[in-house]
């Protein structure tokens, strides 16, 4: 009898590490292959428009142009920064209210935070003809009555910094774990770890630090996001962006956005690392009831600007809302209240049942999204194009080719540095027994 | 007080005095009706007050991996 031997996979040196960390399969190298593909495209639609100039969009002058001069990558922007909401939202409740259920989920937060925040900047430069000129002049000359200082200071520099001084914090633990183990990354994780130590002491600096960052960045966060209401909320002489709404209208759909995308991208996150098992139900019906919590009160704010703007309106606010409600706009504006409402809905059918499924709860994430995204560009461009107060014709504005490449490109960038975080450092935290 | 608590605390407080100093005196929120006071007093009195928000957050790294003398 003979015995043959049973073949075997060479054992590498990243076996040691978790949530398939190291590995690359074949789904993996496509999926990088295809974000890289796309985010190239978008930066060749980028160098079009450096080189030619915004004439290569669909952007226009206002007025006698009859264009608008704010588009896609203004309504991406104020996008991008609602989605930044998820992170620290998230971080704050583990932190400060102590909803350990949610753990599993946080570090997912955070690197949305952060991956969303970066884009966000990105797009708003993407707006620019100069945007050499933006980076040089708002820390030279950018005056503290403009609300783009605050959107400079506060969102692009302090938000950011926090959040990644937040997620490097709560991220040196599990580098100190991994350290211990032999690896191609084992140099960046000695780095990241910085002489971590598992002692009580350590423990209990690590616990006051993040809980007393939590409670500095919540009002930077409250403060951030309706700094970006207040870019349109404080123009007098443009109907349907002066209000005292937009602020905190911007703070709860950035929450509705953010916590929408923490939910498509965890339920992502435990599939493709195997982490069934940390980012339970549980954790995922928490998400759901607080998106539910902010979803019901944006639609109240929403029935109450929908009241006020159509209840005794001047002449402008007149061609406004009926280009939003039964005009050019209108497919976008119902399209954005059906997939809110319906989200709205799933939840609370969800919550009165008290069965929570995670396939609705996914449903609902991406209903919000498709309505946040819509209401974005509802608040920028309308406005532009039917809000004037001058006699000028009514203006008209089609994103084109050149602006929904950059859009997907910041996209297929952000997928892309998520993945590379994901392949390089567990992205669900270490449990004790690992 | 230890030294951590005091390097921690020393930077909070310089990065909050640089944004205070930077926003009330350097870009003067309050002169904003004049025509000769739409630019900063003082150039680069944005770039202050990021720099003092840096400062403040960055002791949150410094409190955390900063072990002291064994």
């Amino acid at each position: 009898m003979t015995t043959e031997a049973i073949p075997q996979s060479e054992p590498t040196l990243d076996d040691a590490l978790p949530q398939g960390i190291g590995k690359l399969t074949t789904a993996w190298i496509l999926f990088f292959i295809a974000m890289v593909v796309i985010t190239a495209v978008g930066v060749y639609a980028y160098l079009l428009q450096v080189n030619s100039g915004l004439i290569v969009t669909g952007m226009r002058g206002l007025g006698t142009m009859a264009g608008a001069t704010w588009g896609l990558y203004v309504a991406y922007y104020v996008y991008f920064i609602g989605v930044s909401f998820a992170g620290i939202t998230v971080a704050a409740l583990i932190r400060i209210f102590r909803i350990e259920k949610l753990e599993p989920v946080a570090r997912i937060g955070e690197l949305l935070t952060v991956v969303a925040l970066m884009l966000g900047a990105l797009a708003i430069l993407a707006d620019l003809e100069h945007p050499q000129r933006a980076m040089i002049n708002l820390v030279k000359l950018g005056r503290p009555q403009s609300p783009f200082f605050g959107t400079f200071t506060m969102v692009i520099a302090g938000y950011l910094f926090a959040s990644l001084v937040y997620l490097y914090v709560t991220s040196r633990k599990d580098a100190a774990t991994l350290a211990h183990r032999s690896s191609r990354f084992q140099g960046l994780y000695r780095f990241l770890a910085a002489g971590y130590k598992e002692t009580s002491d350590q423990r209990a600096t690590d616990r006051r630090a993040t809980f007393w960052l939590a409670i500095a960045i919540v009002p930077l966060l409250v403060i951030a996001h309706s700094t970006v209401g207040f870019v349109f909320g404080l123009q007098a002489g443009r109907p349907g962006w002066f209000g005292t709404l937009q602020a905190p209208g911007f703070v709860v759909l950035a929450g509705v956005s953010g916590i929408g995308n923490l939910i498509m991208l965890a339920a992502i996150v435990r599939v493709a690392t195997r982490t069934k098992h940390r980012i339970t139900v549980d954790a995922m019906s928490w998400l759901a009831k607080l998106l539910l919590g902010l979803l019901v009160t944006y639609l109240y704010f929403t029935v109450v600007e929908i009241l006020t703007i159509t209840y005794q309106p001047g002449e402008s606010e007149q061609a406004l809302s009926e280009a939003l409600l039964s005009g050019t706009y209108a497919w976008i504006f119902w399209g954005a209240i059906v997939s809110l409402v319906v989200a709205a809905a799933l939840l609370i059918w969800q919550a009165l049942t008290r069965q929570w499924s995670i396939g609705l709860i996914v449903a609902a994430g991406v209903l919000v999204n498709i309505g946040a995204v819509a209401k974005r560009y509802l608040i920028v461009v309308p406005s532009q194009t039917h809000g004037q107060l001058l006699p000028y014709p009514v203006g008209s504005y089609s994103p084109n080719w050149v602006e929904w490449a950059v859009v997907l490109g910041l996209f297929a960038l952000g997928a892309f540095m998520i993945g590379v975080f994901m392949k390089v450092f567990p992205i669900v935290p270490l449990e004790e027994a690992e | 007080m230890n030294t951590k608590t005091i390097i921690t605390t020393a930077m909070i407080l310089t990065g909050v005095g640089l944004m205070v100093v930077s926003y009330l005196f350097m870009a003067t929120p309050v002169c904003n009706t004049s025509i000769t006071c739409r630019d900063p007093v003082t150039p680069f009195a944005p770039g202050v007050f990021v720099l003092g928000i840096l400062i403040a957050f960055s002791s949150g790294i410094f409190y955390s991996v900063y072990q002291g003398r064994k």
